[in-house]
């Protein structure tokens, strides 16, 4: 007993605790290591080839450069691009605005406000799929309920074909997206408000500050470090989206809300253009990359 | 009623009625007459619902098949996340060196890959171990996603224990093995739980992956893969979908109404970091 309990001990001791923590950490290592980062390096490699899904399993094809300068001189890859980059601008606007919005609204003293801040995140639960369903539905073009409601209001003189027609189908998109993603932003910046000390309320009233000013001075940049992680997740959430805009539209009509990830399965896995497909997801990984780094870095060291 | 309360609250009513809608919807659509479906107006709250769609949805279409998959596949990937979490956590948590942070956080950028860049090496390598279209090829790709969050958000609840217990268990002489098996993991039950709900419903909900590696094999379809092909693949109502929806989100919805505490520090788990 007494060897056992000295050799249980001395595993506790300091020079024994970096072993244990690689020891622990190195089976999710390994399995990570065998399905992300070996991927990773195969799609690398992929990239590099003029190879389609056919050749997969055959000789290593020739080095080449062919699948990157292709994407950027390719009208679709920037089309896409710049379908993704709407989406994020609107996305991530659209977000902030609800998002922040509805935390600041659940943060006020009412009563079921604990009730409020259950269903204002709400959407959060639903699948994306079932989410993008769910829109695709309400914007039918026959007997979808939106178009009931403009008819109604008088907005529109007849029913819209939402999903067939390019920026209404781009509008539909960015709706059911930001729906989806905004619970998060709310729950971050409820986090946020409720971590702001109530005296620098008191202090800023005290000093004749109106309730904008408050807003201004007091809230918002208590709210910043919170509002850059949300930002960098909500853009990654965004660019990496596909099951949203697969299910409402395809990519269609003609390429309107061909994403950069939707372009990229499509390449891959309708075209079978398996190294090109690789590339263009990598550039989006370096695009996505970069950013998060960006937004990091300035908040880490303001 | 002072004014000042009363006004917030009207306000976040007419807020949760519009952001909930879509939702009630589902749920209307799904027990509508089928007459109702092409009704001008809508029929917004159902007088007379009808559960013929539900019926429909679960016997005459492979349903509760894809439920079945879908249990296997997220069943699967959660076992395995749960046992990597687990120590993975515990490692970030009691002991962490410069190597393991580094993992940690190289664990985190994989939030950054786009599925759909990840699901084409996956393709070629599962394709070549004759992994294809099996469900232990969407369970796999699903770890992916759910190693990293659960090793961030089980070890931020391993930081809640004070470490205490397992100091006095060491001077024991209990290895630090035995004190997760035997004190850590006993105490931590509800974080465990958390997180397993977390990633068997972040399996539940994935589509890429699924939809990528599932859908030449009909039969291994999970729920997911289901519902976005059944508008295009059957001849089918609006009923019916909607119906395979409520079957889909309301569980999850159930879940995160009554776990919503525990599952919040989920989708903030890493996110402080």
């Amino acid at each position: 007993m007494a060897v056992a309990a000295r050799s249980g001990w001395r595993l506790w001791r300091p020079s024994a605790r970096g072993w244990l923590g690689v020891l622990l950490m190195g089976p999710s290592a390994i399995v990570v290591a065998f399905l992300i980062i070996y991927p990773l390096a195969c799609a690398l490699d992929l990239s590099f080839q003029k190879i389609r899904i056919t050749r997969v399993g055959a000789a290593r094809l020739p080095f080449t450069l062919d699948n990157y300068s292709r994407a950027l001189a390719s009208d679709d890859f920037w089309n896409a691009a710049l379908v993704s980059l709407g989406f994020v601008i609107l996305v991530t606007l659209g977000c902030f605005i609800v998002g922040v919005g509805c935390a600041l609204l659940v943060n006020q003293r009412f009563p079921g406000r604990r009730i409020a801040r259950l269903l204002v995140a709400l959407p959060w639960a639903v699948p994306e799929v079932v989410a993008a369903t769910i829109w695709a539905w309400m914007f039918d073009g026959s007997f979808g309920v939106i178009n009931w409601m403009l008819l109604k209001l008088g907005l529109v003189n007849a029913p819209v074909a939402w999903l067939s027609q390019p920026h209404e189908a781009f509008a539909v998109c960015t709706i059911a997206l930001i729906w989806s993603g905004y619970p998060f932003v709310a729950v971050m910046a409820l986090a946020g408000l409720q971590a702001i000390p109530g005296e620098l309320y008191e202090a800023a009233q005290m000093d004749g500050a109106r309730a904008w000013q408050r807003f201004r001075h007091v809230t918002l940049p208590a709210l910043r470090p919170v509002c850059a992680i949300a930002l960098v997740l909500v853009v990654l959430r965004v660019v990496r989206d596909f099951a949203t805009v697969f299910v409402i539209t395809g990519g269609g009509p003609v390429g309107a809300t061909r994403s950069l990830a939707v372009y990229t399965y499509e390449q891959a896995f309708s075209f079978y253009n398996i190294g090109y497909a690789a590339a263009v997801g990598l550039i989006t990984l370096a695009l996505c990359a970069a950013f998060s780094g960006m937004v990091v870095r300035k908040t880490v060291a303001p | 009623m002072k004014r000042g309360t009363l006004l917030p609250g009207l306000a976040t009513f007419v807020v949760c009625a519009l952001v909930l809608f879509p939702i009630w919807w589902m749920l209307v659509t799904a027990v509508a007459q089928p007459d109702d479906i092409r009704a001008f107006p809508p029929v917004f709250v159902p007088t007379h619902p009808s559960f013929a769609a539900f019926h429909t949805i679960l016997f005459d279409r492979p349903m509760l098949r894809w439920i079945m998959n879908s249990l296997i596949v997220a069943g699967l990937s959660t076992a395995l996340t749960m046992v990597l979490g687990v120590l993975g956590g515990y490692a970030l948590s009691r002991f962490s060196s410069r190597v393991v942070r580094a993992a940690g956080m190289s664990v985190l950028l994989a939030k950054m890959i786009p599925t759909t860049l990840l699901v084409i090496p996956l393709y070629v390598l599962f394709r070549e171990y004759g992994l294809l279209a099996t469900l232990t090829s969407a369970a796999l790709a699903h770890c992916t996603v759910t190693i990293p969050f659960a090793i961030w958000m089980l070890k931020a609840y391993f930081d809640s224990i004070p470490a205490e217990l397992e100091e006095a268990a060491a001077i024991d002489g209990t290895t630090p093995l035995g004190a997760l098996w035997r004190i850590v993991l006993p105490v931590s039950l509800p974080g465990l739980g958390a997180t397993a709900l977390y990633a068997f419903i972040l399996s539940w909900n994935e589509f890429a992956f699924s939809r990528t590696l599932l859908f030449s094999e009909p039969s291994n379809w999970t729920v997911t893969i289901g519902i976005a092909s059944i508008r295009g693949e059957y001849i089918i109502s609006w009923n019916e979908i909607m119906a395979a929806s409520a079957i889909v989100a309301v569980p999850i919805i159930i879940v995160f109404l009554w776990l919503e505490r525990y599952l919040v520090v989920g989708l903030t788990a890493g996110a402080q970091k």
